[in-house]
């Protein structure tokens, strides 16, 4: 009788067990929801989404594209750069011929010769020459104009085209727009150290010759972050060429100066 | 107490017990099923998204108005209305232009570099970057053209292009120049990459009643037959100079590969192997071949020369190892698909057979396919493969550096045989969603997707080198 009795008593247990069981896997798998809802992505669908290792390379053009990161406008205030326009030195004033106090004796003749200093021309203020590049203030560096500048996942670049008399950029704009463009599709965003958020600009030079090879491509001035610096180096090496130099350009090489910088 | 409980009520108990308890897990599979369905929804949902559009990467406002006639000679109505319609079709399937739509242009519209006016170009509503004009005439029985492109926002020095072509007064040679220019605009203003309006593709049709050897332009003008063997030729790859076709066709001999030389318009001979031998692939530099032959009785991946000699094997693991592929840059990697862990995946090893890695982990994955600049793979894939799981072939795009991968093609369906432009900026596919296999075009990003072909079965395309 009492062993009956015991049957049924641990029935009733084992569907209270059951339900903690239910329970429990309920709970593990709203658990897993709000993970696949809010946790980190996985391999695979993190390619071009969020801030993380993307693929600058990818483009409508020659190579796939990614959804755009969200551009961060840079505050554009003073910073460390290399100044384009050389500082003049100033035009060193002359000092007027001291007059000698005449002497009583000597007064009519001193005349004469005063007024022949005061017509002696005045030294002409050394004409100051007006750079062609219009330099933005605080910043400085290579021509930030409106060809020069680029934005490409949250980073920002600009070039400046030196050899060819300085107005490369202006007889030449389209030619300015491509090597733009071809070095905004090759730089690749994952080969910078994941650590580094912002990192100051980095100068980079090299020649474009006459059937558009990129050559001679050296960092003149590092970002102090070795990764970043390397990561333009290779953009530009990753590059075969930029198309022909345009025919009526009288050179064999153009010198471009090119900077970047990096915001994560 | 009696707690002896008769037979009946026991049984009745049990009953309860158990439908209750069915009910409870009825209840709780009803829950999970919300919940994987849920999951699955999302899951899908995330796929989709991942693709976007390019990322601050502007296409270049360009403005093509129609040429003009030169003089009065009657056949320039029908010349130039094929020439117009080529360059504009050429220029937009680029990839890197916006063509400004012809309803903003002005009213007048230049034949020579006297009547531009700038402003009516680079202010709105046109606000075009570049215009492309000219004029064609017909003189004789010979046709000049003569074309330029400005850059109507540098007023000072506009000129980026000016050329002058001379040719037979036909429409073809008008179509012909057509494509040359749109070339040359192409190059300049891409950076150095040659356009494809002279490219070809090969490919497989059954129209005439057997799957034979075709041809077309890129656009899918002047589709023509090359072989006619009248029994089973698949898999056409030319060859980097343009200058042989190698196929595998089902001969006397059982499937082998069969060479044809585009310039004798004849087959030439090529070496008969053993087995089965299928999917050849043409090195970069033209000298070798890679296929696959099941000459020693599992299908294996080998290379010879070009003329079929110096045969060698690549792998030897149990397991079909079929279609190879060149790395198209440097010519020194060759991937493959592989059955040798069951399902088809993607492999890539160097030419010589060293250094095997894995591609592709899971699914169904085939016809991988090398992008010019040696970056990227392309591939067919069935990602979760299995009985009454969604979803179909699709082609995938991959970095080979960091294995990231994007989805190209979405509507379901076969989707599958993906083949790069020389220029890396389009693909050409096979693709079953209008209801027979037919050949599809798109850009490398998967935007702008159309069909070449609509008449009969037209499979396996491939992309001339130049």
């Amino acid at each position: 009788m009492e062993a009956n009795a015991e049957i049924f008593f641990e029935h009733d247990r084992w569907g209270h067990n059951l339900a903690w069981s239910v329970g429990l896997h309920l709970a593990v798998t709203g658990a897993i929801l709000l993970y696949g809802f809010f946790g980190p992505e996985g391999r695979g669908s993190g390619w071009g989404a969020g801030g993380g290792g993307d693929a600058m390379g990818v483009t409508l053009v020659s190579t796939i594209p990614l959804p755009a990161n969200p551009q961060q406008t840079q505050n554009i205030v003073a910073n460390e750069s290399k100044g384009l326009s050389q500082s003049q030195p100033k035009p060193k004033e002359e000092e007027p011929e001291a007059i000698p106090i005449p002497d009583k004796n000597a007064k009519t003749k001193l005349k004469p010769k005063a007024t022949a200093t005061q017509r002696k021309p005045e030294p002409q203020p050394e004409p100051v020459e007006e750079a062609n590049n219009v330099v933005p203030f605080g910043e400085g560096g290579p021509v930030s104009g409106p060809y020069g500048v680029f934005n490409a996942n949250g980073a920002k670049g600009g070039f400046g085209f030196t050899g060819g008399g300085g107005d490369f950029g202006n007889r030449y704009a389209w030619y300015v727009r491509v090597v733009q463009q071809k070095v905004s599709e090759n730089w690749l965003k994952y080969e910078v150290d994941p650590r580094v958020t912002d990192a100051r600009r980095v100068y980079v030079t090299f020649d474009i010759h006459r059937d558009g090879r990129p050559t001679n491509i050296q960092v003149e001035q590092s970002s102090g972050v070795p990764s970043l610096d390397q990561s333009a180096v290779r953009a530009l090496a990753r590059i075969d060429t930029f198309g022909p130099l345009p025919s009526d350009y009288p050179g064999s090489k153009v010198s471009v100066e090119f900077w970047f910088d990096y915001k994560r | 107490m009696n707690f002896q409980v008769s037979r009946r009520r026991r049984r009745w108990l049990a009953h309860n017990l158990i439908t209750n308890h069915r009910r409870f897990i009825g209840s709780i599979a009803a829950i999970f099923a919300v919940v994987i369905a849920a999951l699955l929804a999302v899951a899908a949902a995330q796929d989709w998204i991942k693709t976007g559009t390019g990322l601050g990467v502007e296409r270049i406002r360009l403005a093509v108005p129609d040429f003009k006639a030169s003089n009065q000679d009657p056949k320039n109505t029908d010349l130039l209305r094929v020439f117009n319609a080529t360059l504009w079709s050429d220029l937009d399937n680029a990839g890197i232009f916006d063509l400004v739509s012809k309803s903003f242009y002005p009213v007048e519209v230049p034949g020579n570099p006297a009547e531009v006016k700038f402003e009516a170009w680079n202010t709105q509503p046109t606000n075009a970057a570049m215009l492309a004009f000219g004029n064609l005439g017909v003189n004789a029985n010979s046709m000049v053209v003569q074309g330029w492109l400005y850059d109507v926002k540098n007023v000072t020095s506009p000129q980026v292009l000016g050329k002058q072509y001379t040719d037979a007064a036909t429409p073809d040679a008008a179509r012909a120049t057509a494509h040359k220019f749109a070339d040359e605009i192409i190059f300049r203003l891409g950076g150095g990459i040659p356009g494809i309006a002279e490219t070809q593709i090969y490919f497989v049709s059954n129209r005439t009643g057997h799957k034979e050897i075709w041809a077309m332009d890129y656009d899918g003008e002047n589709q023509h037959q090359i072989t006619h063997l009248n029994t089973i030729s698949l898999s056409p790859r030319i060859s980097p100079d343009g200058s042989r076709l190698a196929f595998s066709s089902l001969t006397k001999g059982g499937w082998q590969i069969l060479m044809y030389s585009m310039d004798l318009n004849r087959l030439v001979s090529f070496p008969h192997f053993g087995g089965t031998n299928l999917s050849p692939a043409w090195s970069a530099d033209g000298g070798r071949i890679a296929f696959s032959s099941s000459r020693t009785g599992d299908p294996e991946i080998y290379v010879v020369d070009q003329s079929g000699g110096n045969i060698k094997r690549l792998t030897d693991v149990k397991g079909p190892d079929v279609s190879p592929g060149w790395n198209p840059k440097t010519g020194a990697q060759i991937a493959w698909v592989s059955g040798r862990t069951g399902l088809p995946q993607i492999y890539t090893m160097e030419s010589d057979g060293t250094n095997i890695q894995r591609i592709t982990e899971e699914g169904y994955a085939v016809s991988p396919a090398w992008s010019p600049n040696g970056q990227f793979l392309l591939f067919s894939w069935i990602r979760h493969y299995g009985p009454g799981v969604l979803g179909g072939d699709d082609i995938y795009i991959m970095d080979i550096v960091s294995k990231r991968f994007v989805q190209l093609t979405h509507q379901g369906g076969r989707n599958d045989f993906p083949s790069w432009s020389p220029d890396g900026r389009h693909i050409v596919f096979q693709s079953n969603r209008s209801g027979s296999e037919q050949i599809w075009t798109m850009l490398a990003d998967g935007t702008n997707q159309k069909p070449l072909t609509v008449s009969g079965s037209n499979t396996q395309p491939n992309w001339s080198w130049k």
